[in-house]
């Protein structure tokens, strides 16, 4: 929630609708033409989304390189499985946590940094982390990837769940989403998060407040890269494999745009909304079309150019725009943000 | 010694084809303070558009197809190395008219609207001329090698590498001796007074966007017969772009051509001992540089660091 208000409340009923929506997909989604797998897909990029929206929305940190946490995730989590214990939450650990270092190491370069020079900083230090992936064959698999991942069982103690087929995994991903859900927005909406946005309107006055700026982007950049590993290492489970793909430089900008076609500036659920548009325009127009990504880029320009909060902000326009309906028409009706 | 001597002439070559690569992203940013993104696509775009000059197949009715085919192929290349730009600028005035609307606002905007023309371009490159690699042609008398100390050169690196210095001086000559340039660099200074003394700065700014389109183009048809041609050639050659101004220091043109000698000579002596990871070490170089000084080599302040 980036915008003016804080919400206190642990869970809002937004989201307890948006749960139960979501818990009926698997019953509807062959029968609109869909993959069963593209539910998968979205709650894991909605994790990765919210996480990188941190970053960009929360603290107006501009990453490009974030795909390299994901992906770092991603492999950790094979690695883990391969060479620790093949546990779920062992792995999962282990992805978020090598996400996390990853971002300290980063976040020790950039963390003074704002602006284009940080976005600049961030595709180089994505650059390092692919080029590393690419050539380490031995470790990674290199362009072939890192193949034969499993999909461990949900072991709670007393019962364990098989998640193998796409179902399951799929009510396992979003039972992880909406607790990683709750966690962001307590997040985004404590006193901490609050010295985010400070950050983001004006890093030199939150400094003259007294308030230790380098840290808290630190720490931010960090926690970013955290969830990201750990959606990366969900993904890597879904996909059986971990590769390098989702580490360049294109792939880091699908989650920025993602991110902002949703509407992140203006709303903690534009990343959510963004990664479902964006994922099932990706599969009905790439269905029609070979050339989806002329329509996608063509779509991404006209909206960076004339709705640049994206679609949460076209929304709150016509919430505002319908409130006002009765009211006396004022000038400054719609007053802009972001 | 000795045994490392190609590989430094390797390097020099290759820092002088990147600092022609980063020529047009130099003025862009310098002088409108927007990172075009799409500066990758246009250097593809400009390889692409030679190819259909100079390759078998050219967009032309077949009667004037066949005409053209009988000019020399040495020719057809000199055509298409001035032709090719300056159709690539048409786009790049078309991308100009885009980014106007970002101007003033946050960089970030122009950076995004970048990426998304670059996703454009390269899927209009990719259904053009298919995902296959493609092999721009060149004169007889540039191809082939010649052996030096035991070992065979590439000629053409040699022909590329000069066309590079050459341009890279004919830009320096512009900007420095020419009242263009003046306004250039006095519009990169300080855009509120340029347009106080009356100098049409969105005119300015459209051109400089097209001189950049321009160079971008120039530098694909160089560097296209070295590294070939396919769609995502672009990411191979933005990515140092930026890496060297950063390196070199916003605005600043020697920093930038000093930043990719450097960058050149790093890859190709790394390139020696370690050819797997030679990439590696220009962006090592960078992060080695920007930790101690952080504007780069020779950058002064500018905008893009609020």
């Amino acid at each position: 929630m980036t915008g003016t208000s804080s919400d206190a409340r642990l869970i809002t009923p937004t989201m307890i609708a948006a749960w139960l929506v979501l818990a009926t997909v698997p019953l509807w989604i062959s029968k609109v033409g869909l993959y069963p797998y593209i539910g998968v897909e979205i709650l894991i990029w909605s994790i990765y989304a919210l996480a990188f929206n941190l970053v960009l929305g929360v603290s107006g940190l501009p990453s490009f390189g974030h795909g390299a946490f994901f992906g770092i995730g991603a492999y950790a989590f094979g690695l883990t499985q391969f060479n620790v214990a093949a546990n779920l939450w062992v792995c999962l650990i282990g992805a978020t946590l090598a996400g996390a270092v990853a971002g300290l190491l980063v976040g020790l370069f950039i963390a003074h940094r704002r602006g284009i020079y940080f976005a600049l900083l961030t595709i180089a230090f994505g650059q390092i982390f692919w080029t590393i992936s690419v050539k380490s064959h031995s470790i990674t698999g290199g362009e072939d990837g890192l193949l034969n991942i499993v999909r461990l069982p949900v072991n709670l103690g007393v019962v364990a769940f098989d998640i193998s087929d796409n179902d399951s995994l799929y009510y396992f991903v979003l039972a992880v989403f909406a607790v990683v859900a709750v966690v962001l927005w307590r997040l985004v909406n404590s006193p901490y998060g609050r010295l985010l946005s400070a950050i983001r309107q004006s890093e030199v006055r939150t400094a003259h407040l007294g308030y230790n700026v380098w840290l808290y982007k630190l720490s931010i950049i960090v926690i970013s890269a955290g969830f990201s590993g750990f959606a990366g290492g969900l993904f890597a489970m879904a996909q059986r494999s971990a590769f390098p793909d989702v580490m360049n430089l294109a792939q880091s900008g699908l989650v920025v745009m993602m991110t902002l076609v949703g509407g992140g500036l203006v709303s903690f659920w534009g990343p959510v909304i963004g990664v479902i548009v964006f994922l099932t325009a990706r599969d009905v127009i790439g269905a029609m079309t070979n050339a989806w990504m002329l329509y996608f880029g063509t779509m991404f320009v006209l909206l960076v150019l004339f709705r640049p909060d994206g679609i949460a902000g076209a929304f709150k326009l016509l919430v505002e725009r319908w409130k006002a309906r009765g009211a006396t028409p004022s000038l400054s009706s719609a007053p802009r943000s972001g | 010694m000795f045994d490392l001597l190609p590989h430094l002439l390797n390097g020099l070559v290759l820092g002088l084809l990147l600092a022609l690569i980063a020529l047009g992203f130099m003025l862009i940013v310098g002088l409108m303070e927007q990172i075009n993104l799409a500066h990758g696509s246009l250097f593809a775009l400009g390889a692409y558009l030679a190819l259909a000059l100079t390759g078998p197949n050219p967009p032309l009715p077949s009667d004037l197809a066949a005409l053209w085919l009988q000019v020399p192929l040495g020719w057809r290349y000199g055509i298409a190395l001035i032709v090719a730009p300056c159709l690539a600028g048409i786009v790049g005035i078309a991308v100009e008219f885009c980014m106007r609307r970002t101007y003033g606002s946050d960089p970030l905007y122009g950076l995004l609207l970048t990426f998304g023309v670059a996703l454009v371009l390269e899927e209009v490159l990719r259904l053009t001329w298919g995902t296959r690699d493609h092999v721009l042609p060149i004169p007889q008398s540039m191809s082939g090698g010649f052996i030096f100390g035991d070992l065979i050169w590439s000629t053409y690196r040699f022909y590329a590498a000069g066309m590079a210095a050459v341009v890279i001086g004919l830009v320096w000559l512009f900007i420095e001796k020419t009242p263009y340039g003046a306004m250039i660099k006095a519009g990169a200074h300080d855009s509120e007074m340029v347009r106080a003394l009356g100098v049409n700065l969105s005119k300015l700014r459209l051109g400089v966007f097209m001189l950049g389109t321009m160079l971008a183009a120039f530098a694909g048809i160089v560097v296209a017969p070295i590294w070939g041609i396919r769609p995502h050639m672009g990411v191979d050659a933005v990515v140092p772009a930026f890496l060297i101004i950063v390196l070199g220091g916003v605005g600043s043109f020697w920093g930038a051509v000093i930043a990719s000698l450097l960058v050149g000579l790093a890859v190709g002596v790394s390139g020696a001992y370690a050819s797997e990871w030679s990439l590696l070490s220009m962006y090592l170089l960078l992060v080695a540089v920007v930790s101690f000084r952080a504007r780069g080599l020779f950058g002064k302040k500018s905008m893009l660091e609020v």
